[in-house]
Protein backbone atom coordinates (compact mmCIF):
# COMPACT_ATOMS: atom_id res chain seq x y z
CA UNK A 1 0.00 0.00 0.00
CA UNK A 2 1.48 3.31 -0.97
CA UNK A 3 1.66 5.53 2.24
CA UNK A 4 2.92 8.62 0.77
CA UNK A 5 0.02 9.14 -2.17
CA UNK A 6 -1.95 11.83 -1.09
CA UNK A 7 -4.45 10.95 -4.07
CA UNK A 8 -4.67 7.19 -4.32
CA UNK A 9 -6.65 5.46 -1.93
CA UNK A 10 -6.51 1.73 -1.60
CA UNK A 11 -9.98 0.00 -1.95
CA UNK A 12 -9.81 -3.55 -0.74
CA UNK A 13 -11.98 -6.60 -1.70
CA UNK A 14 -12.49 -8.40 1.72
CA UNK A 15 -15.57 -10.65 1.04
CA UNK A 16 -17.78 -11.54 -2.06
CA UNK A 17 -20.64 -13.84 -2.07
CA UNK A 18 -22.20 -15.66 -4.80
CA UNK A 19 -24.64 -18.41 -5.69
CA UNK A 20 -25.15 -21.08 -8.32
CA UNK A 21 -27.00 -24.41 -8.74
CA UNK A 22 -26.48 -28.01 -9.17
CA UNK A 23 -29.44 -28.52 -10.58
CA UNK A 24 -30.06 -32.12 -8.13
CA UNK A 25 -31.42 -32.69 -5.56
CA UNK A 26 -28.72 -33.04 -2.91
CA UNK A 27 -28.29 -35.67 0.20
CA UNK A 28 -26.78 -33.22 2.97
CA UNK A 29 -26.19 -36.48 5.37
CA UNK A 30 -24.10 -38.38 2.54
CA UNK A 31 -22.22 -34.92 2.14
CA UNK A 32 -21.92 -34.56 5.98
CA UNK A 33 -20.80 -38.38 6.39
CA UNK A 34 -18.04 -38.60 2.90
CA UNK A 35 -17.52 -34.74 3.21
CA UNK A 36 -14.85 -33.68 4.95
CA UNK A 37 -14.54 -30.05 6.13
CA UNK A 38 -17.63 -29.86 6.46
CA UNK A 39 -20.71 -28.88 9.71
CA UNK A 40 -23.97 -30.06 9.12
CA UNK A 41 -26.92 -28.46 10.49
CA UNK A 42 -29.90 -30.17 10.60
CA UNK A 43 -32.19 -27.66 12.66
CA UNK A 44 -31.66 -25.55 9.67
CA UNK A 45 -31.18 -27.77 6.93
CA UNK A 46 -27.91 -26.96 5.09
CA UNK A 47 -24.42 -27.98 5.16
CA UNK A 48 -21.36 -25.46 5.59
CA UNK A 49 -18.61 -26.94 3.54
CA UNK A 50 -14.80 -24.45 3.72
CA UNK A 51 -12.67 -25.28 1.30
CA UNK A 52 -8.89 -24.26 1.84
CA UNK A 53 -7.94 -22.69 -1.47
CA UNK A 54 -9.42 -20.43 -2.06
CA UNK A 55 -10.85 -19.87 1.76
CA UNK A 56 -14.33 -19.98 1.06
CA UNK A 57 -17.63 -21.46 2.81
CA UNK A 58 -20.22 -22.81 1.17
CA UNK A 59 -24.07 -23.22 2.57
CA UNK A 60 -25.87 -26.28 0.77
CA UNK A 61 -29.38 -26.99 0.60
CA UNK A 62 -30.64 -29.88 -0.36
CA UNK A 63 -32.81 -27.82 -3.15
CA UNK A 64 -29.24 -27.62 -4.91
CA UNK A 65 -28.83 -23.90 -4.37
CA UNK A 66 -25.36 -23.30 -2.84
CA UNK A 67 -23.75 -19.78 -1.36
CA UNK A 68 -20.18 -18.93 -1.58
CA UNK A 69 -18.72 -16.73 1.01
CA UNK A 70 -15.45 -15.80 1.91
CA UNK A 71 -13.75 -15.47 -1.79
CA UNK A 72 -11.86 -12.34 -2.16
CA UNK A 73 -12.35 -11.52 -5.83
CA UNK A 74 -15.26 -12.37 -8.14
CA UNK A 75 -12.91 -14.87 -10.08
CA UNK A 76 -12.25 -16.49 -7.16
CA UNK A 77 -15.77 -17.23 -6.21
CA UNK A 78 -16.25 -18.32 -9.34
CA UNK A 79 -13.10 -20.78 -8.94
CA UNK A 80 -14.39 -21.75 -5.51
CA UNK A 81 -17.88 -22.43 -6.86
CA UNK A 82 -16.56 -24.80 -9.63
CA UNK A 83 -14.27 -26.34 -7.22
CA UNK A 84 -17.07 -27.30 -4.89
CA UNK A 85 -19.34 -28.56 -7.77
CA UNK A 86 -16.42 -31.09 -8.60
CA UNK A 87 -16.35 -31.89 -5.23
CA UNK A 88 -20.13 -33.13 -4.88
CA UNK A 89 -20.02 -34.50 -8.48
CA UNK A 90 -16.97 -36.84 -7.10
CA UNK A 91 -19.34 -38.14 -4.19
CA UNK A 92 -22.03 -39.35 -6.89
CA UNK A 93 -24.26 -36.31 -6.94
CA UNK A 94 -25.39 -35.59 -10.68
CA UNK A 95 -24.05 -31.83 -10.70
CA UNK A 96 -24.47 -29.08 -13.77
CA UNK A 97 -22.63 -26.18 -12.62
CA UNK A 98 -25.32 -23.18 -13.62
CA UNK A 99 -26.22 -19.82 -12.77
CA UNK A 100 -23.76 -18.79 -10.82
CA UNK A 101 -24.26 -15.13 -9.99
CA UNK A 102 -22.34 -12.68 -7.44
CA UNK A 103 -24.46 -11.58 -5.64
CA UNK A 104 -22.74 -8.98 -2.84
CA UNK A 105 -19.02 -7.31 -3.00
CA UNK A 106 -17.51 -6.00 0.31
CA UNK A 107 -15.06 -3.79 0.46
CA UNK A 108 -13.24 -1.53 2.95
CA UNK A 109 -11.17 1.82 2.39
CA UNK A 110 -9.71 3.63 5.05
CA UNK A 111 -9.61 7.35 5.24
CA UNK A 112 -6.53 9.38 6.80
CA UNK A 113 -8.83 11.53 9.15
CA UNK A 114 -11.20 11.17 11.49
CA UNK A 115 -14.58 11.77 10.79
CA UNK A 116 -17.15 13.62 12.95
CA UNK A 117 -20.21 11.46 12.90
CA UNK A 118 -22.55 14.24 13.91
CA UNK A 119 -21.95 16.90 11.78
CA UNK A 120 -21.16 14.52 8.67
CA UNK A 121 -25.21 13.46 9.22
CA UNK A 122 -26.58 16.59 9.44
CA UNK A 123 -25.02 17.85 6.38
CA UNK A 124 -26.12 14.70 4.20
CA UNK A 125 -29.58 13.88 5.36
CA UNK A 126 -31.35 11.79 4.38
CA UNK A 127 -29.10 9.66 2.62
CA UNK A 128 -27.49 9.29 6.00
CA UNK A 129 -28.49 8.37 8.87
CA UNK A 130 -26.54 7.79 12.53
CA UNK A 131 -27.76 6.21 15.57
CA UNK A 132 -24.74 5.81 18.60
CA UNK A 133 -26.84 3.60 20.85
CA UNK A 134 -27.28 0.76 17.75
CA UNK A 135 -24.38 0.76 15.30
CA UNK A 136 -21.13 3.03 16.09
CA UNK A 137 -20.60 3.62 11.78
CA UNK A 138 -23.19 6.35 9.81
CA UNK A 139 -24.67 4.76 7.20
CA UNK A 140 -24.80 5.99 3.75
CA UNK A 141 -27.07 4.81 1.19
CA UNK A 142 -26.56 5.19 -2.22
CA UNK A 143 -30.04 5.16 -3.97
CA UNK A 144 -28.98 4.69 -7.35
CA UNK A 145 -26.31 2.49 -6.91
CA UNK A 146 -28.05 0.17 -4.72
CA UNK A 147 -24.88 0.63 -2.22
CA UNK A 148 -24.23 1.11 1.42
CA UNK A 149 -21.28 2.85 2.89
CA UNK A 150 -20.42 2.47 6.66
CA UNK A 151 -18.47 5.21 7.73
CA UNK A 152 -16.63 4.91 11.16
CA UNK A 153 -15.37 8.09 13.08
CA UNK A 154 -11.57 6.15 13.08
CA UNK A 155 -11.73 7.51 8.63
CA UNK A 156 -12.42 3.46 7.61
CA UNK A 157 -14.93 2.87 5.23
CA UNK A 158 -17.47 0.07 4.40
CA UNK A 159 -18.33 -0.48 1.06
CA UNK A 160 -21.14 -3.45 0.44
CA UNK A 161 -24.14 -4.41 -1.98
CA UNK A 162 -26.86 -4.50 0.40
CA UNK B 1 -93.09 27.05 -15.73
CA UNK B 2 -95.49 29.67 -17.90
CA UNK B 3 -96.54 28.23 -21.01
CA UNK B 4 -95.68 30.98 -23.54
CA UNK B 5 -95.00 29.19 -27.04
CA UNK B 6 -96.77 26.22 -26.48
CA UNK B 7 -99.27 24.42 -28.51
CA UNK B 8 -101.78 21.66 -26.94
CA UNK B 9 -100.85 18.47 -29.08
CA UNK B 10 -104.64 17.14 -28.47
CA UNK B 11 -106.32 19.93 -29.94
CA UNK B 12 -103.43 22.54 -31.12
CA UNK B 13 -104.81 25.52 -28.87
CA UNK B 14 -102.11 28.23 -27.27
CA UNK B 15 -104.50 28.07 -24.31
CA UNK B 16 -101.91 26.63 -21.15
CA UNK B 17 -102.36 27.35 -18.13
CA UNK B 18 -100.13 26.16 -14.85
CA UNK B 19 -102.82 23.84 -12.77
CA UNK B 20 -100.63 21.99 -10.64
CA UNK B 21 -102.51 19.02 -8.73
CA UNK B 22 -101.56 18.05 -5.54
CA UNK B 23 -97.26 18.98 -5.03
CA UNK B 24 -96.88 17.86 -8.97
CA UNK B 25 -96.27 20.36 -11.31
CA UNK B 26 -98.96 19.94 -14.45
CA UNK B 27 -99.03 22.06 -18.13
CA UNK B 28 -103.00 21.69 -19.08
CA UNK B 29 -104.78 22.65 -21.79
CA UNK B 30 -108.17 25.04 -20.81
CA UNK B 31 -110.04 24.09 -23.87
CA UNK B 32 -109.07 20.27 -23.97
CA UNK B 33 -108.62 19.41 -20.61
CA UNK B 34 -105.12 17.31 -22.08
CA UNK B 35 -102.12 17.78 -19.69
CA UNK B 36 -98.89 18.99 -21.76
CA UNK B 37 -96.20 18.32 -19.34
CA UNK B 38 -95.34 17.44 -15.93
CA UNK B 39 -92.93 17.77 -13.27
CA UNK B 40 -91.27 15.70 -11.21
CA UNK B 41 -93.50 14.14 -8.71
CA UNK B 42 -90.79 13.39 -5.91
CA UNK B 43 -86.91 14.92 -5.00
CA UNK B 44 -85.45 11.58 -5.66
CA UNK B 45 -81.53 11.76 -5.98
CA UNK B 46 -80.38 11.62 -9.60
CA UNK B 47 -79.00 8.09 -10.55
CA UNK B 48 -79.20 5.23 -8.44
CA UNK B 49 -78.26 4.66 -5.01
CA UNK B 50 -75.81 2.18 -3.84
CA UNK B 51 -76.22 0.14 -0.92
CA UNK B 52 -73.02 1.32 0.90
CA UNK B 53 -73.91 4.79 0.22
CA UNK B 54 -77.14 4.77 1.95
CA UNK B 55 -75.41 2.93 4.83
CA UNK B 56 -72.65 4.66 4.91
CA UNK B 57 -70.53 6.00 8.07
CA UNK B 58 -67.78 7.94 8.26
CA UNK B 59 -64.73 6.02 9.09
CA UNK B 60 -63.80 5.03 12.73
CA UNK B 61 -59.92 4.32 13.94
CA UNK B 62 -60.15 0.54 14.44
CA UNK B 63 -59.84 -0.54 17.63
CA UNK B 64 -56.33 -1.65 17.31
CA UNK B 65 -55.52 1.76 16.69
CA UNK B 66 -57.03 2.82 19.68
CA UNK B 67 -55.15 1.16 22.22
CA UNK B 68 -52.09 1.88 20.24
CA UNK B 69 -53.01 5.66 21.15
CA UNK B 70 -54.01 5.23 24.24
CA UNK B 71 -50.37 3.45 25.08
CA UNK B 72 -48.63 6.52 23.66
CA UNK B 73 -50.40 8.17 26.27
CA UNK B 74 -49.42 6.03 28.62
CA UNK B 75 -45.78 5.89 27.30
CA UNK B 76 -45.64 9.89 27.81
CA UNK B 77 -47.74 10.19 30.83
CA UNK B 78 -44.87 7.66 32.41
CA UNK B 79 -42.01 9.53 31.07
CA UNK B 80 -43.90 12.44 32.21
CA UNK B 81 -43.37 14.69 29.23
CA UNK B 82 -44.65 18.03 27.92
CA UNK B 83 -48.63 18.02 26.64
CA UNK B 84 -46.80 19.07 23.38
CA UNK B 85 -44.34 16.16 22.83
CA UNK B 86 -47.63 14.28 23.79
CA UNK B 87 -50.26 15.59 21.32
CA UNK B 88 -47.20 15.16 18.12
CA UNK B 89 -46.56 11.71 18.97
CA UNK B 90 -50.29 10.67 19.18
CA UNK B 91 -50.31 12.63 15.29
CA UNK B 92 -47.45 10.86 14.25
CA UNK B 93 -48.76 7.42 15.35
CA UNK B 94 -52.08 7.94 13.19
CA UNK B 95 -50.20 9.20 10.42
CA UNK B 96 -47.50 5.88 10.60
CA UNK B 97 -50.39 3.47 11.72
CA UNK B 98 -52.36 4.76 8.51
CA UNK B 99 -49.06 4.41 6.42
CA UNK B 100 -49.36 1.48 3.94
CA UNK B 101 -45.68 0.67 5.11
CA UNK B 102 -47.33 -0.19 8.41
CA UNK B 103 -51.05 -1.21 7.94
CA UNK B 104 -50.32 -4.66 8.11
CA UNK B 105 -47.43 -5.68 9.98
CA UNK B 106 -47.92 -7.35 12.95
CA UNK B 107 -49.32 -6.23 16.21
CA UNK B 108 -45.78 -6.50 18.01
CA UNK B 109 -44.21 -4.49 15.55
CA UNK B 110 -47.21 -1.56 15.98
CA UNK B 111 -46.71 -1.87 19.55
CA UNK B 112 -43.41 -0.86 19.32
CA UNK B 113 -44.24 2.03 16.33
CA UNK B 114 -45.88 3.08 19.99
CA UNK B 115 -42.63 3.85 21.16
CA UNK B 116 -40.77 5.07 18.33
CA UNK B 117 -43.32 7.62 17.58
CA UNK B 118 -42.48 8.97 21.75
CA UNK B 119 -39.01 8.74 20.38
CA UNK B 120 -39.06 11.10 17.43
CA UNK B 121 -41.60 13.68 19.16
CA UNK B 122 -38.97 14.26 22.00
CA UNK B 123 -36.25 14.47 19.68
CA UNK B 124 -38.26 17.03 17.54
CA UNK B 125 -38.51 19.13 20.80
CA UNK B 126 -35.25 18.49 22.35
CA UNK B 127 -37.02 16.37 25.12
CA UNK B 128 -33.24 13.92 26.86
CA UNK B 129 -34.16 10.23 25.75
CA UNK B 130 -32.74 7.08 24.84
CA UNK B 131 -33.43 4.27 22.78
CA UNK B 132 -32.23 2.09 25.70
CA UNK B 133 -35.07 3.85 28.08
CA UNK B 134 -37.80 3.17 25.06
CA UNK B 135 -36.95 -0.78 24.61
CA UNK B 136 -37.31 -0.90 28.25
CA UNK B 137 -40.50 0.45 28.63
CA UNK B 138 -41.49 -1.39 25.71
CA UNK B 139 -39.86 -5.01 26.79
CA UNK B 140 -37.83 -5.18 23.36
CA UNK B 141 -34.73 -5.42 22.12
CA UNK B 142 -33.03 -2.58 21.04
CA UNK B 143 -31.93 -3.52 17.44
CA UNK B 144 -35.37 -4.04 16.71
CA UNK B 145 -36.50 -0.72 18.51
CA UNK B 146 -33.74 0.96 16.12
CA UNK B 147 -35.21 -0.89 13.07
CA UNK B 148 -38.42 0.29 13.34
CA UNK B 149 -37.40 3.58 14.16
CA UNK B 150 -35.48 3.95 11.28
CA UNK B 151 -38.23 2.64 8.88
CA UNK B 152 -40.65 5.20 10.24
CA UNK B 153 -38.17 8.26 9.98
CA UNK B 154 -37.72 7.16 6.03
CA UNK B 155 -41.40 6.44 5.39
CA UNK B 156 -42.89 9.23 7.39
CA UNK B 157 -40.08 11.52 6.17
CA UNK B 158 -39.37 13.43 9.38
CA UNK B 159 -35.73 15.13 10.34
CA UNK B 160 -35.30 14.60 13.65
CA UNK B 161 -31.76 15.62 15.12
CA UNK B 162 -29.89 12.97 16.32
CA UNK B 163 -29.53 11.96 20.59
CA UNK B 164 -27.84 15.15 21.87
CA UNK B 165 -25.57 13.59 24.34
CA UNK B 166 -25.53 16.86 26.48
CA UNK B 167 -29.22 17.09 26.45
CA UNK B 168 -29.22 13.46 27.82
CA UNK B 169 -26.49 13.47 30.92
CA UNK B 170 -28.48 16.74 31.86
CA UNK B 171 -31.44 14.44 32.62
CA UNK B 172 -29.85 11.78 34.16
CA UNK B 173 -29.48 12.91 37.72
CA UNK B 174 -31.76 11.86 40.33
CA UNK B 175 -31.22 12.82 44.27
CA UNK B 176 -28.57 10.91 45.57
CA UNK B 177 -30.05 9.73 49.42
CA UNK B 178 -26.61 9.85 50.38
CA UNK B 179 -24.21 11.18 53.36
CA UNK B 180 -23.39 15.45 53.72
CA UNK B 181 -19.76 15.05 52.57
CA UNK B 182 -20.62 12.56 49.29
CA UNK B 183 -24.02 14.36 48.46
CA UNK B 184 -23.50 17.54 45.99
CA UNK B 185 -25.84 20.29 44.08
CA UNK B 186 -27.59 18.60 41.18
CA UNK B 187 -27.34 21.39 39.33
CA UNK B 188 -23.48 22.26 39.62
CA UNK B 189 -23.17 18.81 38.60
CA UNK B 190 -25.10 18.81 35.30
CA UNK B 191 -23.15 21.89 34.31
CA UNK B 192 -19.73 20.27 34.90
CA UNK B 193 -20.96 16.69 33.61
CA UNK B 194 -22.34 18.89 30.28
CA UNK B 195 -18.88 20.60 30.08
CA UNK B 196 -17.03 17.34 30.75
CA UNK B 197 -19.04 16.06 27.20
CA UNK B 198 -18.30 18.61 25.37
CA UNK B 199 -14.34 18.56 25.90
CA UNK B 200 -14.90 15.15 25.19
CA UNK B 201 -16.88 15.45 21.83
CA UNK B 202 -13.74 17.74 21.00
CA UNK B 203 -11.26 15.55 21.44
CA UNK B 204 -12.57 12.30 19.42
CA UNK B 205 -14.10 10.19 22.56
CA UNK B 206 -17.31 10.67 21.51
CA UNK B 207 -18.27 10.30 18.03
CA UNK B 208 -18.77 6.48 17.13
CA UNK B 209 -19.51 5.20 20.82
CA UNK B 210 -22.40 4.74 22.86
CA UNK B 211 -23.39 7.73 24.63
CA UNK B 212 -24.89 6.43 27.63
CA UNK B 213 -21.10 4.93 29.23
CA UNK B 214 -19.83 8.38 28.39
CA UNK B 215 -22.16 10.63 30.16
CA UNK B 216 -21.75 7.65 33.49
CA UNK B 217 -18.03 8.69 32.54
CA UNK B 218 -18.43 12.25 32.74
CA UNK B 219 -20.55 12.28 35.70
CA UNK B 220 -18.35 10.70 37.95
CA UNK B 221 -15.39 12.72 37.29
CA UNK B 222 -17.48 16.13 37.40
CA UNK B 223 -18.61 14.64 40.64
CA UNK B 224 -14.69 14.05 41.90
CA UNK B 225 -13.87 17.41 40.81
CA UNK B 226 -16.56 19.14 42.68
CA UNK B 227 -14.79 18.05 45.89
CA UNK B 228 -11.17 16.65 45.19
CA UNK B 229 -10.67 15.76 48.64
CA UNK B 230 -9.07 12.30 49.40
CA UNK B 231 -12.32 10.54 50.18
CA UNK B 232 -14.00 10.86 46.37
CA UNK B 233 -10.38 10.62 45.13
CA UNK B 234 -10.49 7.23 46.25
CA UNK B 235 -13.89 6.62 45.76
CA UNK B 236 -14.19 3.78 42.45
CA UNK B 237 -16.88 4.04 39.74
CA UNK B 238 -18.46 0.76 40.95
CA UNK B 239 -19.01 2.14 44.66
CA UNK B 240 -20.52 5.70 42.58
CA UNK B 241 -22.73 3.81 40.57
CA UNK B 242 -23.53 2.02 43.54
CA UNK B 243 -24.79 4.96 45.30
CA UNK B 244 -26.24 6.56 42.25
CA UNK B 245 -28.61 3.00 42.27
CA UNK B 246 -27.53 2.65 38.60
CA UNK B 247 -25.80 -0.28 36.64
CA UNK B 248 -22.18 0.14 36.03
CA UNK B 249 -21.21 -0.61 32.23
CA UNK B 250 -18.16 -1.89 31.14
CA UNK B 251 -16.90 0.39 28.87
CA UNK B 252 -17.40 3.88 31.21
CA UNK B 253 -14.01 2.81 32.92
CA UNK B 254 -12.33 3.05 29.61
CA UNK B 255 -13.88 6.43 28.92
CA UNK B 256 -12.96 7.38 32.46
CA UNK B 257 -9.47 6.69 31.13
CA UNK B 258 -9.78 8.41 28.35
CA UNK B 259 -11.41 11.66 29.53
CA UNK B 260 -8.45 11.74 32.31
CA UNK B 261 -5.86 11.36 28.90
CA UNK B 262 -7.14 14.04 27.37
CA UNK B 263 -7.19 16.33 30.65
CA UNK B 264 -3.47 15.43 31.32
CA UNK B 265 -2.96 17.06 27.56
CA UNK B 266 -4.82 19.97 28.78
CA UNK B 267 -3.43 20.11 32.22
CA UNK B 268 0.55 20.21 31.17
CA UNK B 269 -0.61 23.18 29.05
CA UNK B 270 -1.55 25.25 32.20
CA UNK B 271 1.20 27.79 32.47
CA UNK B 272 0.61 28.41 36.38
CA UNK B 273 0.98 24.76 37.35
CA UNK B 274 3.81 22.97 37.54
CA UNK B 275 5.37 19.15 38.14
CA UNK B 276 4.13 16.31 36.13
CA UNK B 277 0.17 16.19 35.25
CA UNK B 278 -0.64 12.80 36.02
CA UNK B 279 -4.50 11.03 35.73
CA UNK B 280 -4.28 11.30 39.61
CA UNK B 281 -3.65 14.49 40.59
CA UNK B 282 -5.68 16.11 37.15
CA UNK B 283 -8.90 15.88 38.83
CA UNK B 284 -8.01 18.75 41.50
CA UNK B 285 -7.20 20.87 38.11
CA UNK B 286 -10.10 19.83 36.33
CA UNK B 287 -11.97 23.05 36.81
CA UNK B 288 -9.20 25.40 35.89
CA UNK B 289 -9.28 23.47 32.31
CA UNK B 290 -12.98 23.40 32.09
CA UNK B 291 -13.31 27.16 32.28
CA UNK B 292 -10.04 27.59 29.87
CA UNK B 293 -11.17 24.78 27.69
CA UNK B 294 -10.70 26.71 24.63
CA UNK B 295 -7.61 28.34 25.18
CA UNK B 296 -6.27 25.23 26.62
CA UNK B 297 -7.15 23.45 23.42
CA UNK B 298 -5.02 25.93 21.09
CA UNK B 299 -1.96 25.77 23.06
CA UNK B 300 -1.64 22.45 22.99
CA UNK B 301 -2.12 22.12 19.67
CA UNK B 302 0.21 24.87 18.65
CA UNK B 303 2.70 23.16 21.12
CA UNK B 304 2.10 19.72 19.26
CA UNK B 305 2.92 21.62 15.85
CA UNK B 306 6.19 22.88 17.35
CA UNK B 307 7.95 19.98 18.32
CA UNK B 308 10.99 19.74 16.99
CA UNK B 309 11.12 17.75 13.38
CA UNK B 310 13.99 15.09 15.09
CA UNK B 311 11.24 13.37 16.97
CA UNK B 312 9.03 13.52 13.77
CA UNK B 313 11.42 12.57 11.52
CA UNK B 314 11.73 9.18 14.12
CA UNK B 315 8.19 8.37 14.31
CA UNK B 316 8.15 8.24 10.27
CA UNK B 317 11.34 5.98 9.87
CA UNK B 318 9.75 3.64 12.16
CA UNK B 319 5.89 3.92 10.67
CA UNK B 320 7.59 3.56 7.21
CA UNK B 321 6.63 -0.79 7.53
CA UNK B 322 3.57 0.10 8.67
CA UNK B 323 2.00 2.58 6.69
CA UNK B 324 -1.36 2.26 7.56
CA UNK B 325 -3.50 3.62 9.95
CA UNK B 326 -0.81 5.81 12.40
CA UNK B 327 -1.37 8.80 11.30
CA UNK B 328 -3.28 8.91 14.97
CA UNK B 329 0.06 8.79 16.47
CA UNK B 330 0.90 12.30 14.50
CA UNK B 331 -1.73 14.57 15.77
CA UNK B 332 -2.61 15.51 19.10
CA UNK B 333 -6.31 14.66 19.10
CA UNK B 334 -7.15 11.66 16.93
CA UNK B 335 -10.02 8.80 18.29
CA UNK B 336 -8.50 6.37 20.39
CA UNK B 337 -8.73 3.24 18.36
CA UNK B 338 -6.57 4.80 15.70
CA UNK B 339 -4.41 5.69 18.38
CA UNK B 340 -4.22 2.54 19.47
CA UNK B 341 -4.89 0.04 17.13
CA UNK B 342 -5.39 -3.14 16.97
CA UNK B 343 -2.76 -5.55 15.90
CA UNK B 344 -3.85 -6.27 12.54
CA UNK B 345 -2.24 -10.22 11.19
CA UNK B 346 -0.63 -9.47 7.96
CA UNK B 347 -2.13 -10.79 4.72
CA UNK B 348 -1.10 -13.05 2.21
CA UNK B 349 -2.30 -11.94 -0.84
CA UNK B 350 -2.77 -15.12 -2.90
CA UNK B 351 -4.48 -15.29 -6.66
CA UNK B 352 -4.03 -12.35 -8.39
CA UNK B 353 -3.91 -13.90 -11.47
CA UNK B 354 -7.19 -16.47 -10.84
CA UNK B 355 -9.64 -16.32 -13.75
CA UNK B 356 -11.91 -18.68 -12.31
CA UNK B 357 -12.18 -21.05 -15.15
CA UNK B 358 -8.98 -23.12 -14.43
CA UNK B 359 -8.12 -26.58 -14.40
CA UNK B 360 -9.36 -28.35 -11.00
CA UNK B 361 -7.08 -31.84 -10.42
CA UNK B 362 -8.59 -34.62 -9.24
CA UNK B 363 -6.14 -35.00 -6.30
CA UNK B 364 -7.16 -31.06 -4.95
CA UNK B 365 -10.66 -32.59 -4.64
CA UNK B 366 -10.08 -35.85 -3.05
CA UNK B 367 -8.60 -34.18 -0.75
CA UNK B 368 -12.17 -32.48 0.59
CA UNK B 369 -13.42 -36.51 0.36
CA UNK B 370 -13.09 -38.79 2.98
CA UNK B 371 -11.57 -42.29 2.60
CA UNK B 372 -14.21 -44.91 2.48
CA UNK B 373 -12.68 -45.90 5.77
CA UNK B 374 -12.55 -42.47 7.50
CA UNK B 375 -16.39 -42.44 6.51
CA UNK B 376 -17.68 -46.14 8.03
CA UNK B 377 -15.69 -45.22 11.14
CA UNK B 378 -16.82 -41.54 11.28
CA UNK B 379 -20.76 -43.05 11.28
CA UNK B 380 -19.66 -45.54 13.79
CA UNK B 381 -18.48 -42.80 16.31
CA UNK B 382 -21.34 -41.05 15.29
CA UNK B 383 -23.87 -44.08 16.17
CA UNK B 384 -21.98 -44.51 19.30
CA UNK B 385 -22.15 -40.79 20.64
CA UNK B 386 -25.82 -40.82 19.95
CA UNK B 387 -25.90 -44.32 21.93
CA UNK B 388 -24.04 -42.74 25.00
CA UNK B 389 -26.19 -39.69 24.56
CA UNK B 390 -29.44 -41.34 24.93
CA UNK B 391 -28.20 -44.10 27.77
CA UNK B 392 -26.31 -41.66 30.00
CA UNK B 393 -27.16 -38.25 29.57
CA UNK B 394 -25.61 -36.59 32.21
CA UNK B 395 -22.13 -37.64 31.45
CA UNK B 396 -20.24 -35.90 28.89
CA UNK B 397 -19.06 -38.00 25.99
CA UNK B 398 -15.71 -37.03 24.43
CA UNK B 399 -15.18 -38.28 21.37
CA UNK B 400 -12.37 -38.34 18.68
CA UNK B 401 -13.22 -38.78 15.18
CA UNK B 402 -10.15 -40.25 13.10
Amino acid sequence: MDSSSDEALDIIVTNVVATFRTRCHLNLRTIALEGSNVIYKPEVGKVLMKLRKPMITASIWSSGKIICTGATSEDEAKLGARRLARCLQKLGFKVRFSAFRVVNVLAVCSMPFAIHLIDFTKNNRPIASYEPELHPAATYRIKNLKATIQVFSTGSLTVTGI
Amino acid sequence: MSAAGMTCPGCGSTNIVDDDLYSQAQLVCVDCGSVVSEGVLANDPVGDVSFSRTTAVAKKPCANQIKGLQRVKAICRILMVNSEIEALSQTYYKMAYEHKAFLKVSLQKKDILTGCCVLVSCRLLNWPITIGTISCLLDADPMVVGAVYQEMVKNLSIEAPIVNEVLVSASNFKTFDVPEELAENSRDLTKRAVALVELAADSWIVTGRKPIPIMMAATYLAWQSLKPNKHRLKFSLDKFCQIAKVKKLKPAMKRVAEIKEVLCKLGKEIPWVGGAMTPNNVIQQVECILQHRYALLRRAMRTHEDTPVTSVVKQNGSNSQDPSGNWGKRVLFAPPCVIHPKKRRVEQCEHKDVTGDEEISDSEIDSYIRTPREARDFSQTQELKNEADTEVPKTAVTLVAT
